[in-house]
C-alpha cells in the first residue's frame, strides 16, 4: 500500500513538473544579414539581440528583438543608407515571435513558424529549420531566415544605378539559457 | 411586543434585504449565460485562465476558470453591462466589455497576447520608439547623397576630357583652339565638381555615427582633390596667360599639369573607394 501511494505521488509530482512554467533567456547572439550586388557582397552583423521564452502548459512563446541600428557592415555610410532604406529610424526594432512545443526543445532539428516585424511590416515564415545543440545547460540554435526585400515591402537600394538582389537571408546563431 | 424590539427587527430585515438583493439580482434564475474559449496568440487554447466578470453598474462580480479545452461558462447573470477580465500565467491580461440581455446566451471568445514585450526584454522606450523626424533626415541625406553619387560619376567624363585636351593645350603647342577647348572643359568640370561637393557637404549629418570603412578613405581623398580643384584652375589661368603672351609656361604656373593629374587621380580613387570592394 505505501508503495502504491509513493508511485501515485511520484506520478503526480512528474505531471506537476511537466506543467510547471519555465523560462529561456537569450545569452548571446550573432545575427548576420547578407546583401548581394554585382559589385559587392555585404554582410551586416549584430550581437545586440535580446530574447526571452516563456513556457506554459507545454508551449513556449519566444520574443527576440534587435535594434536595426546595431547591424554593422564595416562601413558607416552603407549602414546609414541601410537604416534609411529599411525605415529604421521610424521602425527601430526587428521583432521575431515564435511558439515551440516545450517537448521539442532538445538537441536535433526543429521546425518553427516565425512572425517577423521589420520595417513597419509583418511577415510570416512557415516551418523554418533550425539546429539545436546542447552546450551544458544552455542550448545553441543555428539556422537561416530566408528573408526578402519584398517580404517587407522595401524598395531595393541601388549602387551605381544597379539594384541589389531581392534576397536578404539572415543567419541566426543564438545561445539560450534556462531562466529563473 | 416592545415597539423598540419591533423597530430593531425591522431595521435588521431591511439591512438583510439590502445586502441580499444585489446577489439575488446577479444570480437570478432567469439570468443570462456567458461562455467562450480563451486562446493564446497563435490560437492555442489556454486552460486554467481566470475569468472575472464584473457588472459595471453594481460592481457585483462572478468568476470562472477555463477548462482543459480553454472553455469557460458562467450562468445566471443579470441583464446589464459587464467587464470581462481574463488572465493566465505567461500571457498578458485581457479585458473586454459585453452587454447581456435577460435570458440571453452569449459567446465571448478571448484571445490573450503573449506576456513578452520589448520593455520586458530590457530595451528602453527611447530605443524602441520610432522617430519620424530622424527618418525624414535620413531620407533627405540619402536623396542628397544619391545626387552626389550621380553627379560625381557624370563629372568623370568632362574631367577625363579636360585631362586629355590638356596634353594638346600645353607644351610646345601654340594652338589657341586647343587651349580654349581645354579651358572650356575645365570650367565645366570645376562647375560640376563643386555642385557634386555641395550635395555631400550639405547632406544632413547623423549624430552619434562613428565613421568607419571605405567612406573614411573617400572622405580623406576629398582633402586632396578638393584643394586640387581650387588650385588647378588658378594655376591654369596663369599658364593660359603665359601661353597667350607667347611665353613658355614657367614659375608656379608650370605646376598646373602635375596638380591637375594628382587631383584627377585622387578623384578617381575616391570614386573607386565607394564603388569597388577592396
Amino acid at each position: 500500500m505505501p508503495r502504491k501511494i509513493l508511485v501515485a505521488l511520484s506520478v503526480l509530482a512528474l505531471s506537476l513538473m511537466a506543467a510547471a512554467d519555465s523560462q529561456w533567456v537569450l545569452q548571446q547572439s550573432t545575427l548576420t544579414y547578407s546583401v548581394s550586388h554585382p559589385l559587392h557582397h555585404i554582410e551586416g552583423v549584430s550581437h545586440s539581440a535580446r530574447g526571452k521564452g516563456l513556457c506554459h502548459a507545454g508551449q513556449c512563446q519566444f520574443l527576440i528583438a534587435v535594434p536595426v541600428n546595431t547591424f554593422n557592415s564595416g562601413d558607416s555610410n552603407r549602414d546609414l543608407h541601410t537604416i534609411q532604406a529599411v525605415r529604421g529610424a521610424q521602425y527601430p526594432m526587428v521583432m521575431v515571435r515564435t511558439q515551440i512545443p516545450e517537448s521539442e526543445i532538445k538537441p536535433g532539428t526543429i521546425h518553427a513558424d516565425l512572425q517577423v516585424q521589420f520595417s513597419g511590416q509583418t511577415a510570416n515564415f512557415k516551418q523554418l529549420t533550425f539546429q539545436l545543440v546542447m552546450e551544458g545547460k544552455d542550448i545553441r540554435l543555428t539556422g537561416t531566415i530566408p528573408a526578402t526585400l519584398t517580404d517587407f515591402k522595401i524598395p531595393p537600394p541601388s549602387l551605381l544605378t544597379i539594384p541589389i538582389k531581392n534576397e536578404i537571408p539572415v543567419k541566426v546563431d543564438m545561445t539560450w539559457a534556462p531562466g529563473q | 411586543m416592545n415597539p423598540h424590539k419591533v423597530k430593531f427587527a425591522s431595521a435588521i430585515a431591511i439591512l438583510a434585504l439590502v445586502l441580499v438583493i444585489p446577489g439575488v439580482s446577479l444570480a437570478q434564475a432567469t439570468g443570462a449565460t456567458l461562455s467562450g474559449t480563451v486562446t493564446g496568440p497563435s490560437g492555442q487554447v489556454v486552460p486554467n485562465a481566470k475569468i472575472s466578470i464584473k457588472e459595471v453598474g453594481t460592481g457585483q462580480t462572478a468568476s470562472a476558470q477555463s477548462d482543459a479545452a480553454g472553455a469557460y461558462h458562467v450562468s445566471n447573470l443579470a441583464p446589464g453591462k459587464y467587464e470581462v477580465s481574463v488572465s493566465a500565467e505567461g500571457f498578458s491580461a485581457a479585458s473586454q466589455t459585453v452587454t447581456l440581455a435577460a435570458g440571453a446566451s452569449q459567446t465571448l471568445n478571448v484571445a490573450l497576447s503573449s506576456g513578452l514585450s520589448l520593455e520586458g526584454l530590457g530595451f528602453p522606450q527611447s530605443q524602441t520608439q520610432g522617430n519620424a523626424r530622424e527618418q525624414a533626415r535620413l531620407d533627405r541625406r540619402t536623396r542628397m547623397l544619391k545626387i552626389h553619387q550621380k553627379l560625381g560619376l557624370i563629372t568623370t567624363a568632362p574631367m577625363l576630357a579636360t585631362v586629355i585636351t590638356g596634353t594638346f593645350a600645353g607644351g610646345r603647342s601654340t594652338s589657341s583652339t586647343n587651349r580654349d577647348l581645354h579651358v572650356g572643359l575645365g570650367s565645366l568640370t570645376a562647375g560640376m565638381y563643386f555642385t557634386t561637393a555641395y550635395f555631400a557637404i550639405a547632406a544632413p549629418k547623423i549624430k552619434g555615427t562613428e565613421t568607419r570603412g571605405p567612406i573614411r578613405l573617400h572622405k580623406a581623398l576629398a582633402w586632396i582633390h578638393g584643394p586640387g580643384m581650387v588650385l588647378t584652375p588658378i594655376l591654369g589661368a596663369l599658364a593660359y596667360q603665359q601661353k597667350n603672351r607667347g611665353e613658355k609656361v614657367h614659375g608656379i604656373a608650370s605646376l598646373h599639369g602635375p596638380v591637375a593629374i594628382v587631383t584627377a587621380g585622387a578623384y578617381g580613387l575616391a570614386l573607386m573607394s565607394v564603388s569597388i570592394k577592396f
